[in-house]
């Protein structure tokens, strides 16, 4: 039971190490073929993906809840009760006991509760698949909600948001405020951790009250890959079938409210470096003909944590003006020490955004400056033939590298379940030779723009920052150590005067102690 | 402590039943083999250890170069960091091959690449279709003889570095890990991290004619390794090493790493944080270096688990049942030179502090008189070997894996003897662990707590492995 819960913890928890590879997954096999929901007529449904001749067995359970399903006043319930469930006891056992028998098998079982969805995730080798198996059944099916397990969970998740993301996690704290400030009125709005003021309302009886509602026979599906056992998944459809029938109805989600030019939040608090976020929701997802067009073009703009991208070879490889700097189509979080997104955060609405490494706090705003107007320029210019050839062809190599292990591979299948698409592996290798040089930079103009902008920037002194924001005036590079190209330079002028479509009345600054809180 | 390499190197190794169980029966346990996977060394003219791992990743391969330089060797004053930044010039490109087109074809390709660099190495990794295998070498193995950048580009690489520096300056784990290592080291170079100090960081600019240097020094075949894990035929890719890598001229330079005399007695520091947190209490204990041969390390990772896995009896205490702390860790990280063994605590409440410090030194103390019993440490074993096992599921984490031990001995078989160790690690083995190293001359402390108005990411520093991006 490794404390890999919530996302925003992961930070800090990697540093402690205690993510090592994270949960055992299996080699990818060849012959691995997947067969979803055989049980025509059973409320439960399964995702399963048989490789008889690996030595491991991954799980994935899912629950169609999260944090969109907390209640007002109670932000935060989703999540605690997932972590007082995995990190928790039994009917029978304590949670230590539990701890002390998975302990031997090196055995984890771990809980990630997201917006629209909680999975439990849990691997074993084969040897112990009859007691690991009843200690993942135990824990699920005969929570033992044990005051201190949830006392100790509670206070884990408010040491999350308070020291966790507001002081240590400025780029957690960025993207996180770029929710925040994106989604007003909206449930996406809330951290999926919640607020302080809700976790500390929340009360175990609701915890109780929760779990009877959510985790249902009709609410649930049972992912299971790898070597495992003739009769098992028999066992578990037998087993989860002690769940209450039926499922609660789906949280409906309002359209988001139209951003009105670009809305600003600034988040006061010590920070070295300014972190910044810049996002908009968007109306495609993984189920859209058109996600696989802006697959392309953001791969070629701002593809994660590689020198592909256009945004990080301008600002880093030319002006090394920090790390990195990314683009995303969709919701992402890295999978541990991979590159590659982490599985089973799935959404039903989803957005467009750039994520702006920390950069030294004199450059500030030229950095906003220059994504905002490489991200116009994408508009206005799209790719050039040779570049969305390039980034096809890279693609249709690179996307055969996300899901290695079968863990991997079963969460993939999870999620394009949720999306009703084909395995989105599948889908990438299908749509992506379809697709002309039209197409994308026609689905980039239809979805992407550079005038409604949310954007999220942690920093020092945001008054100051606020002041050069709405006075206008050029925002300079300042060069660790001054470049000669005539070209850059010639950019460089363009870039500090370059008009952000700034909304003056939606300019905030807030105390990053203050976020979050209620 | 944060070097996750030894995390995934922490894990035991053995080759486990094979045939499927009935549903509901308990499998024997496995057998006593260690690496599960044929390892195939051959060593070029030059020096070059060509090692190829075939193992079941249809159509895909890792290729990583081992170079045997971290930051224990940067010996001179003012040069902390630089092996990392060094690593982050090895991909602006050469002659033959510039920074773009260098990109370009492994954009082709769809390739997963980067580098990292951690105290005793740096390692170069692509994750790739096996049909590219020539290609991947024929542009690595001129970057490794042919690195080329101009003077324009080293400084502006310098910025990316600071950058990432930057990104972690707001973790304390950061500045904890810069602290105990300044604090308990004199004279070794394990004394700065990996990423370096600041005023390092911020001078790298000026340092063009060191980074050649280092080049002459460090990047030559004798100190290097080419691994390759996945679909591949160990005979070509011997074939194929000794056409690219053939020409690398050996090189002549031998490092001298200042020795760290002993400690004499213990030390303790504080840092003042200016954002709101727990207070952090972190203890360092000179430990021993990794050997392969000696029962010291071995022993001490089963200390770690004995003490500090979730299932240990004092995390127990102080996690789960008092609460009185939020995260708690503790590990010797293999090193090539005696390093610390490293305890983190997080405590919730800041009048606690103290106490929490004398629990873990009870627990500690109590390891030293009494023995453990046969069965807690049979189960740590066993932890270790299935933590492992299950850990080698992909070609970029056996490689991983691999290099680790590449690294530290220029010897893969080294996985093996290490694992026969545990094997052989008894209760009294663990207890004169405890006795020799677990002494308050040796040990130090550093502890972080709020304050108002301290400098923010002061002094800051980085953990043990930094990437290229």
């Amino acid at each position: 039971m490794r404390r890999r819960l919530v996302p925003l913890a992961v930070p800090l928890a990697a540093l402690l190490g205690v993510l090592s590879a994270g949960a055992a997954d299996s080699k990818e096999k060849k012959t691995m073929k997947p067969i979803s929901n055989p049980a025509a007529g059973s409320p439960l449904r399964t995702s399963l993906l048989p490789s008889p001749a690996s030595p491991l067995i991954a799980f994935r359970i899912q629950f169609r809840c999260g944090a969109i399903n907390d209640p007002a006043g109670k932000e935060g319930l989703n999540v605690l009760t997932a972590m007082t469930i995995a990190q928790g006891g039994t009917k029978d056992l304590t949670y230590k006991e539990v701890t002390e028998r998975l302990y031997p098998m090196a055995a984890t079982i771990d809980a990630m509760a997201d917006k629209e969805v909680t999975t439990f995730i849990g691997s074993v080798h084969r040897d112990h698949a009859k007691a690991y198996y009843d200690l993942l059944t135990s824990v699920l099916l005969r929570p033992r909600f044990d005051e201190s397990d949830f006392k100790r969970s509670r206070d884990d998740l408010v040491a999350a948001i308070e020291t966790n993301l507001r002081g240590n996690d400025d780029e957690g704290l960025g993207k996180a405020t770029l929710d925040w400030t994106m989604y007003r009125g909206h449930p996406y709005r809330n951290l999926d951790i919640g607020t302080v003021q809700g976790l500390k309302s929340i009360t175990l009886d609701d915890l109780k009250a929760h779990y009877r509602k959510s985790y249902t026979q009709g609410n649930v599906v049972l992912g299971v890959a790898g070597g495992y056992p003739d009769g098992m998944i028999e066992s578990l459809k037998t087993d989860f079938a002690t769940l209450p029938q039926g499922a609660p109805p789906l949280v409906a989600l309002p359209k988001p409210k139209p951003l009105s030019g670009m809305e600003v939040t600034l988040v006061e608090k010590p920070a070295p470096a300014t972190a910044i976020s810049i996002g908009f929701p968007i109306g495609v997802t993984r189920a859209d003909k058109d996600f696989y067009a802006l697959l392309v073009a953001n791969s070629y703009f701002g593809e994660h944590r590689t020198f592909n991208g256009r945004l990080t070879n301008r600002m880093r490889g030319d002006r090394g003006l920090n790390y990195g700097d990314y683009s995303y189509t969709e919701s992402f979080i890295q999978d541990g020490g991979s590159t590659f997104p982490l599985t089973n955060i799935p959404r039903r609405q989803q957005f467009f955004s750039i994520w702006i490494r920390p950069v030294p706090p004199v450059n500030a705003l030229f950095a906003l400056r220059q994504a905002t107007r490489e991200l116009k320029m994408l508009v206005d210019r799209g790719l050039s033939a040779q570049d969305f050839e390039a980034t096809r062809k890279y693609l249709l190599n690179y996307s055969r590298l996300w899901a290695q292990d079968q863990s991997r591979r079963l969460g993939y299948q999870l999620d394009s379940e949720f999306y009703g698409t084909k395995f989105f592996i599948d889908r990438v290798q299908e749509e992506l030779p379809r697709l002309k040089l039209e197409d994308v930079n026609a689905a980039v103009k239809r979805h992407l723009q550079a005038a409604n902008l949310a954007v999220a920037i942690v920093t020092e002194n945001a008054a100051a920052l606020k002041e050069t924001l709405l006075s206008g005036k050029p925002t300079p590079i300042t060069y660790q150590t001054p470049t000669t190209s005539e070209a850059l330079l010639k950019e460089d002028k363009e870039i500090e005067s370059f008009r952000l479509p700034l909304n003056r009345e939606r300019l905030l600054i807030v105390k990053a102690q203050e976020l979050f809180e209620k | 402590m944060s070097d996750l390499l030894k995390l995934l190197a922490a894990l035991g190794v053995v080759v486990l039943g094979t045939r499927l169980s009935a549903w509901g029966e308990e499998m024997p346990k496995g057998g006593s083999k260690v690496f599960p996977y044929p390892v195939n060394v051959t060593v070029l003219e030059n020096g070059l250890k060509v090692i190829a791992v075939p193992f079941d990743s249809p159509g895909l391969v890792a290729y990583w170069t081992v170079v045997r330089a971290g930051s224990r060797n940067e010996i001179e004053p003012g040069k902390s960091g630089f092996a990392h930044f060094f690593e982050h010039m090895m991909f602006r490109g050469t002659e033959a091959y510039p920074k773009d087109k260098y990109n370009a074809i492994l954009k082709e390709l769809g390739a997963d690449h980067n580098a990292f660099t951690t105290d005793d190495y740096t390692a170069y990794h692509v994750l790739a279709p096996a049909t590219g295998l020539e290609t991947i070498m024929t542009i690595e193995s001129d970057r490794f003889k042919n690195l080329k950048y101009t003077v324009e580009d080293f400084k502006k690489e310098a910025g990316a570095v600071l950058g990432e520096y930057n990104k972690n300056a707001s973790n304390p784990f950061q500045t904890l890990n810069e602290k105990i290592r300044d604090t308990a080291f004199i004279t070794h170079t394990y004394k700065h991290t990996t990423i370096g100090f600041l005023r390092d960081v911020k001078d790298m600019p000026n340092q063009y004619e060191y980074s050649l240097q280092f080049f002459d020094r460090y990047y030559r075949p004798e100190n290097c390794s080419l691994l390759v894990v996945g679909d591949v035929d160990p005979n070509r890719l011997v074939e194929l090493a000794r056409k690219n890598y053939g020409s690398w001229k050996r090189g002549a330079y031998q490092v001298e790493i200042p020795a760290e005399p002993p400690q004499a007695e213990g030390k303790r520091t504080g840092v003042d944080w200016p954002n709101p947190t727990q207070p952090y209490l972190y203890v360092g204990y000179h430990g021993p270096a990794f050997s392969d041969t000696q029962i010291d390390m071995p022993a001490l990772d089963l200390v770690s688990q004995l003490l500090f896995s979730e299932a240990a009896p004092l995390y127990q205490k102080l996690v789960n049942e008092e609460q009185e702390v939020d995260l708690l860790f503790g590990a010797a990280s293999d090193h090539r030179d005696p390093y610390l063994f490293e305890i983190a605590a997080r405590v919730k409440k800041p009048e606690r502090v103290a106490y929490v410090e004398s629990t873990i030194t009870a627990a500690i103390e109590d390891l030293k008189e009494t023995p453990i019993a046969a069965d807690r440490l049979d189960k740590a074993k066993s932890h270790l070997k299935y933590s492992y096992a299950m850990g080698l599921n992909t070609a970029g984490s056996v490689a991983r894996g691999l290099a680790h031990y590449i690294a530290l001995t220029g010897d893969p078989e080294a996985v093996n003897r290490v694992y026969a160790i545990y094997d052989r690690v008894t209760p009294e083995d663990v207890r004169a662990a405890a006795r020799k190293y677990f002494v308050s001359s040796g040990r130090t402390v550093v502890t972080l707590s709020h304050k108002e108005g301290a400098a923010a990411g002061a002094p800051g520093g980085a953990g043990a492995a930094v990437a290229a991006r």
